[in-house]
């Protein structure tokens, strides 16, 4: 795949937004979320440090959409390309996750198809990790190894852009005018930069740092007294999964319009207390404890046994989000030393 | 790809069964023939107003029309219980796994149901009974608050009771009229010697409490975890382990149920809740 360089994003982005739609990064309070690009008013492109706010299932998974019609079935939305520019590794993973999901087979999910055939996804390197996020202790690093059509790196005099897929290569062969060739200077610059911000989420990180695999962290959890400990500082706000790139749990829910009835697909929470619950009122999962054991053993169990991926990415966006108390890097360390006393134990008891 | 797995089949409710107080049985004709296997769920929409998941009570052999048996118990189910004649309605599915009745063939089969959970095990004997002479026996244990709360009440105080075969008793919590058989919660009917435990396996539905003793009950007279078979109510919203609702640890009940071995299941908490 080719890899070329680019000295202003502007001339990139233009010729991006010719063809499609396009999100790109804007600064909201300390936070990054999408927004629409209009090549005719933007002068300054932001290049944002670390992922959006906003997670990028929002563009595969909507909050809300119509599900199916009746009594007339659903003519497909017609799903126009569109490109989002400032994906990070972690949001890839995220699509690599969800898509285990929506594009199983003999279960594949329409509506989740027709907006992943029609991204273009430009990603780009983290060069500041944010205080919350955490990829590297679940084996994420900062810049993509994969999952991108192009991706950017920002480098002293500009940015180097790299094709993943056939989508991106075709890109840079129909726009190569704009493009000039990478010197060797701005990739080892490049692989510096990385290898600094590699180094910046240890350094943050190092006290998050799991003895085992999180799955055999998480695994064996169930019985742990944690989850119930833990829990007590959660006020139910539900916006760990709502935030969540990976949480994909949704409501079926049916609304009567003017000339027809509609099938609504909405984001569901499992942290919410009658998420479970069954008409007749039984509900096995009424503690919040049971609810947030639930949420993780998912995440990094269940999931793992049924796709061979778990279900978390490290991106931190559920410990800015959060209302209460609940940090999931501080459960996972927890639940770890508590295997590691557990281990410790069943060590003296064989002396 | 196989069309929109969220959109139902057209289907209008061409008859309708008062089978107690609380009860009723609908009998739906989907547009298209609609195959299944015993065991197995569907989604029963009622356009503008909702979804709900139910095991259809008719025998699989029975693809034109589907009966599902439905107790009210909810916003959805007290709407469906008003609902007429002709109504038009939606199914999707069938959804899941039901019962593997061929690894039953040689055995003996236990069936212990209680309430509106004779809706899925009324499949289950119709399908068993067709072939009734591949199991060793087919050994039927049901109740009732009332003799008034059994559904089928037609089939089961008379042609299911005569049937070769089968060996059928039945009980209510409370006696009323002129009832003149057993007086006691189902796992009261329930005895070591109904069945010989080591060439047996035992189906139980019914609700949650109810499966909850009857499975101790069933442990007791020496079953296997493995021997045991439990249909699982759970919140089954989307139908294809996707939407996550109905999860019980791992499993999905939609898609790896709602038939579940009590192998499978038995160290998850709260499973009965």
């Amino acid at each position: 795949m080719q890899t070329v360089f680019i000295s202003k994003l502007k001339p990139f982005l233009d010729a991006v937004a010719a063809q499609m739609d396009l999100y790109v990064p804007k600064s909201s309070g300390a936070h990054y979320v999408y927004g629409r690009y209009d090549p005719a008013a933007e002068t300054d492109v932001e290049f944002n440090n670390i992922r959006m706010c906003t997670p990028v299932k929002e563009f595969l998974f909507p909050l809300r959409e119509l599900a199916a019609v009746f009594p007339e079935p659903l003519e497909p939305e017609e799903i126009e390309p569109f490109a989002v520019f400032g994906l990070k590794e972690c949001d890839l993973r995220s699509i690599e996750i969800l898509d285990k999901v929506f594009l199983e087979a003999e279960f594949e999910d329409p509506l989740y198809i027709a907006r992943r055939q029609k991204m273009f996804i430009i990603s780009s390197d983290c060069f500041e990790p944010g205080e919350s996020c955490f990829c590297n202790v679940l084996g994420g690093q900062p810049f993509a190894r994969a999952g991108f059509d192009l991706n950017v790196s920002q480098v002293e005099d500009g940015f180097v852009i790299e094709a993943g897929s056939q989508k991106g290569e075709d890109f840079v062969q129909k726009h190569s005018e704009l493009f000039t060739d990478v010197s060797d200077g701005a990739l080892v610059e490049r692989d510096q930069n990385r290898a600094e911000a590699q180094k910046q989420l240890e350094q943050n990180n190092a006290q998050f740092k799991l003895d085992a695999p999180v799955k055999d962290v998480v695994g064996p959890s169930y019985d742990s007294d944690v989850y119930d400990q833990e829990a007590q500082s959660c006020v139910e706000c539900q916006a760990c999964t709502r935030v969540c790139p990976t949480c994909h749990c949704f409501y079926l829910y049916d609304t009567k319009q003017k000339d027809y009835f509609g099938k609504m697909k909405m984001w569901d929470s499992c942290m919410r207390l009658t998420y479970a619950e069954v008409a007749g009122g039984a509900n096995p999962r009424k503690a919040l404890g049971d609810r947030l054991r639930h949420r993780l053993m998912h995440k990094f169990s269940y999931f793992l046994d049924r796709y061979d991926i778990d279900m978390c990415v490290g991106c931190g966006r559920c410990v800015d989000a959060e209302a209460g108390g609940v940090d999931i890097r501080v459960v996972l360390k927890k639940l770890n030393e508590e295997l590691k006393d557990k281990g410790r134990k069943k060590a003296e008891a064989k002396k | 790809m196989t069309g929109n797995l969220y959109q139902p089949i057209h289907s209008e409710v061409v008859d309708i069964i008062d089978e107690s107080p609380t009860i009723k049985s609908f009998v739906v004709a989907p547009e298209r023939e609609f195959k299944f296997e015993t065991g197995q769920f569907v989604e029963l929409t009622l356009p503008g107003e909702g979804e709900a998941p139910f095991t259809p009570s008719s025998s699989p052999k029975q693809t034109e029309q589907m009966e599902i048996t439905i107790m009210k118990a909810g916003r959805v189910t007290a709407l469906l219980h008003e609902c007429k004649k002709g109504q038009k309605v939606g199914i999707r599915g069938p959804y899941g796994k039901g019962y593997p009745v061929d690894d039953f063939v040689g055995k003996e089969v236990y069936i212990v149901g209680g309430g509106v959970g004779l809706a899925p095990i009324r499949s289950l004997f119709l399908t068993l009974v067709d072939r009734v002479k591949d199991f060793k026996s087919v050994v039927c244990r049901f109740g009732a608050k009332t003799p008034d709360d059994f559904i089928y009440k037609k089939a089961l105080f008379g042609p299911w009771q005569k049937i070769d075969g089968v060996d059928m008793k039945l009980t209510v919590d409370e006696a009323k009229g002129n009832w003149d058989s057993h007086v006691g919660v189902v796992t009261t009917i329930l005895k070591p010697d109904d069945v010989n435990v080591a060439n047996a396996v035992a189906i139980v539905c019914g609700p949650p409490i109810m499966m909850k003793f009857a499975t101790s009950k069933l442990l007791e007279f020496g079953f296997g975890f493995e021997q045991i078979y439990l249909s699982m109510e759970k919140n089954m919203s989307c139908g294809v382990g996707k939407c996550g609702h109905c999860m019980i640890g791992k499993y999905y009940v939609c898609k790896d149920g709602p038939v579940f071995r009590y192998d499978q299941i038995k160290d998850y908490p709260n499973i009965w809740d």
